[in-house]
């Protein structure tokens, strides 16, 4: 929470007699002003000899929190960006491809449900071999279970040229559309999620864009935090959880995150969840 | 002074002109599913269930009714003709369905007026109904409002600024919103809970914590209900099987001052037992004046005329009523069974 000493360089209505007002209501920084009743400041304010400096003040502020939240989207602007920007990315798996309505979507968090060894991390290698042809993709690996022979794999079926050198060629350019992280621990992942973001917002948009993230698996990194009594493992989840729907909508990601067991109910909202054991096994 | 007092007892209007100008200006609704109880503008609505229990779709239902003309084009859609706005702090509202269930609902009401009237003959006639179903369609999409919010700061955030938005609109394009919609209430909860281990310097500083946001929310949205009357409806994620019953909420309720004691009702007055556990905090629970609980049920044999549509039961906790609806969800909205 940034004092708002920080404000007075951009907005010079934020000086000391503002802020020895604000500080004298306990509001120290911007957030502050989110909980404090703005009516109320105001109603004093107009008590105050320099209440038309202090009322401009506020409304300064409020035009700042006015940045600080999303914008409002009418139903044509949202349809029309759902139209032109999140469309779906098929995974190369007939019966998921079915399942969920021609593939994987932008701008929504899938998850894969399943006991171990149902497949999940063969789904998220084939799903990534599969969009690598046309755009990057990003790969979370949490348990060292990345296997660039296998992608090779997938694509050696794919792909249809004569010649091995040809072949070899293509592999090599697909697979250097993967890129690859390891984290074993929640921390390290939102590190790479923050540089991810960071990269994808002063993106330039040329060339081969970052359509796929996947996560594989995510429920490594939040078991270990989650425990009964603590508030922080559910916090820590939910953060990851919002971020990760945050880089989807914003930056027309697709995500797929492979979750061991059944999700925590309440608390991992906000996806499409494919449950793997029928479909591979049965 | 004689005169000046007697103006005091001189009526302004009958009871019964009150109740002809307070149904005129905030009509009763009933929007099904929720048709059992009458709801009006200045209601909180509270829809809890456990998570697939269709309650966005509620809400989704409840703001096509809402954007919807009552008549266009000497079509009666039944609407209201006002806008609605949806703040969506689950993220995961999808347009592409919000749109088709709109679509539909639109061409269901225009082909059965028309078959009533007259068959649609020539291909210019259909190509002008096509043409009208679209424009009525962009008008209404024009009319729903949507934002999303990542954490509690952004919540804040648009409530605090959407009484300024609001009187842009009203003054820009003359809408006014009639419904407020929040998915789902208890979404920051845990976020809350866990930064509350913060320590901030300064006396008499607030600090970050689910209480605090909590007042902060109600605070504004009743600030907001004020000047703007709306209805606002929330949905609510709850884990059912826990029984709770509601006078762990008084207790609770004792150890944090609520800061504007006017504002606050007590919470004693219920003390049913809820089938499932209350998270939210008591200033919010005592805000809400209509509580629903909805859930998916296993029963198919009433569900001869839509086979592979869950049904779902409503059940009005507040006010308590009797019966429990059943419904399901197909893809022109909400169907009620029972």
């Amino acid at each position: 929470m940034a004092p708002l000493k920080n404000l007075e360089t951009e907005y010079p209505i934020i000086d000391s007699t503002f802020r020895k007002f604000c500080a004298s209501h306990g509001i120290f920084s911007v957030e502050d002003f989110l909980i404090h009743d703005l009516y109320m400041l105001a109603a004093f304010v107009e008590q105050d000899i320099s209440s038309e400096r202090l009322k401009e003040g506020i409304t300064q502020v409020l035009s700042i929190i006015d940045d600080m939240h999303q914008p409002w989207w009418n139903g044509m602007e949202l349809l029309e960006d759902a139209k032109r920007n999140k469309h779906v990315l098929p995974t190369g798996i007939q019966g998921i491809d079915l399942l969920l309505g021609g593939g994987i979507h932008i701008g929504q968090l899938t998850e894969l449900v399943g006991p171990s060894s149902s497949g999940k991390t063969q789904v998220c290698l084939q799903t990534a071999s599969n969009v690598a042809s046309n755009h990057m993709v990003l790969y979370i690996d949490t348990s060292n279970s990345f296997s660039p022979e296998r992608i090779a794999y997938f694509l050696g079926k794919t792909i249809d040229v004569a010649s091995a050198q040809a072949k070899n060629q293509i592999v090599q350019k697909v697979m250097s559309n993967i890129l690859c992280h390891s984290v074993f621990d929640i921390f390290a992942m939102f590190d790479v999620l923050h540089q991810l973001e960071s990269h994808l917002r002063y993106q330039d948009g040329g060339g081969c864009q970052m359509r796929l993230l996947i996560v594989d698996s995510i429920s490594l990194l939040i078991s270990p935090v989650l425990g009964s009594s603590s508030t922080q493992g559910r916090a820590l989840m939910l953060s990851a959880g919002y971020l990760l729907k945050k880089l989807a909508h914003q930056h027309n990601l697709a995500v797929l995150c492979s979750h061991f067991k059944t999700p925590i109910h309440g608390f991992w909202e906000g996806c499409k969840i494919c449950d793997l054991g029928p479909a591979l096994t049965g | 002074m004689g005169s000046h007092a007697k103006s005091w007892l001189l009526e302004h209007e009958t009871a019964r002109e009150m109740l002809e100008r307070v149904q005129a200006e905030r009509p009763f609704l009933l929007l099904p599913p929720l048709h059992r109880v009458p709801i009006r503008v200045g209601n909180v609505v509270e829809l809890a269930g456990p998570s697939s229990s269709s309650k966005t779709h509620i809400l989704i239902q409840a703001a096509i009714t809402c954007i919807l003309p009552k008549q266009w084009n000497g079509v009666s859609y039944g609407g209201l003709g006002h806008s609605a706005m949806f703040i969506d702090l689950d993220c995961r509202f999808d347009i592409s369905r919000f749109s088709e269930l709109l679509n539909h609902r639109i061409m269901e009401a225009g082909s059965s007026s028309k078959v009533g009237c007259h068959k649609m003959e020539s291909e210019a006639q259909f190509a002008r109904m096509e043409h009208y179903n679209e424009e009525l369609f962009a008008l209404c999409m024009k009319r729903f409002l949507y934002t999303r919010c990542y954490d509690s700061s952004e919540f804040l955030a648009t409530l605090k600024t959407l009484h300024y938005r609001l009187q842009k609109e009203r003054q820009a394009h003359g809408l006014n919103v009639h419904l407020l919609l929040i998915d789902s209430i208890g979404a920051f909860h845990w976020l809350d809970r866990g930064s509350s281990s913060f320590s901030l310097e300064g006396d008499n500083r607030k600090s970050w914590h689910l209480q605090n946001v909590s007042e902060a929310v109600v605070q504004e949205i009743r600030r907001l209900l004020l000047v703007h009357p709306m209805l606002v409806m929330a949905t609510k994620a709850v884990a059912l099987g826990n029984k709770y019953s509601t006078n762990e909420l008084t207790r609770s309720y004792g150890k944090w001052p609520a800061a504007d004691n006017q504002y606050s009702r007590n919470v004693t007055s219920t003390d049913q037992k809820l089938p499932y556990r209350e998270y939210m905090p008591a200033v919010w629970q005592s805000f809400v004046t209509h509580r629903i609980l909805v859930r998916d049920t296993d029963d198919d044999s009433v569900n001869d005329e839509h086979p592979n549509n869950s049904v779902f039961l409503l059940e009005w906790l507040m006010p308590p009523v009797n019966s429990l609806d059943k419904f399901t969800v197909t893809n022109t909205g909400v169907f009620i069974l029972s």
